[in-house]
């Protein structure tokens, strides 16, 4: 392989490698969100410049349409799962809590005009 | 020679999630895991693709990525109306 797309490969892989660690390692639900959620876009984003540059215009093309479809996807996801879990459990290392208090007056809005039933109305 | 190395990387990476994947105390733990555990499957792939110049493979990549968001969504839907956290 070129010298240049060897590096963005290992550096991608490593990338990967720290993800699971953090993983693994640490100890609340969001601390491991954080890791995993934060470093597999890039990591995968720096291999797939790595091989874009090995393969010719048009995989790189296609390269290109399934970083951004991970760039965009990955992050809504791993939203959605730091929502569910804050939701679905009580955390003590959550010192500043602003989703509470935005579904606690998101219900009462819609309660006190009774009109659209929410999800937070729902859960409630 | 590098490109072995780096997909011993990404498997050893895949490993790891894949304890988290069966340790996690939550539901959601094991969702982000498997969902890590298929960013470098994707990777080992991509790695596949940039060593043989192969572009067959990045067709497995957009399904494989499709695939991951499709199941953490609905995943994360699940964990949210059912409120089952683990």
């Amino acid at each position: 392989m070129n010298p240049v797309s060897s590096v963005f490969v290992l550096l991608g892989a490593f990338v990967a490698l720290l993800a699971s660690i953090g993983l693994l390692r640490f100890r609340t639900s969001y601390g491991r969100f954080h890791a995993a959620g934060k470093a597999s876009p890039i990591a995968f984003l720096l291999v797939a410049i790595g091989a874009a540059i090995e393969v010719g215009p048009l995989g790189a093309a296609e390269l290109g349409i399934v970083a951004v479809a991970l760039l965009l996807t990955l992050p809504a996801s791993t939203h959605l799962l730091f929502r569910a879990t804050h939701r679905t459990t009580s955390s003590e290392h959550l010192h500043v809590d602003d989703l509470s208090a935005a579904e606690a007056e998101l219900v009462d809005r819609d309660g006190a005009s009774g009109a659209v039933s929410s999800e937070g109305e729902e859960r409630s | 020679m590098i490109a072995d190395i780096a997909v011993a990387v990404f498997l050893l990476a895949g490993v790891l999630a894949g304890i988290r994947l069966v340790r996690g105390p939550d539901l959601a733990d094991r969702v982000i895991s498997l969902d890590a555990a298929l960013v470098a499957l994707m990777g080992a792939i991509a790695i596949r693709v940039a060593e043989t110049g192969d572009t067959l493979y990045i067709g497995i990549l957009v399904v494989i990525a499709i695939v991951a968001f499709t199941a953490t969504v609905v995943l994360s839907r699940f964990v949210e109306t059912t409120g089952r956290s683990s």
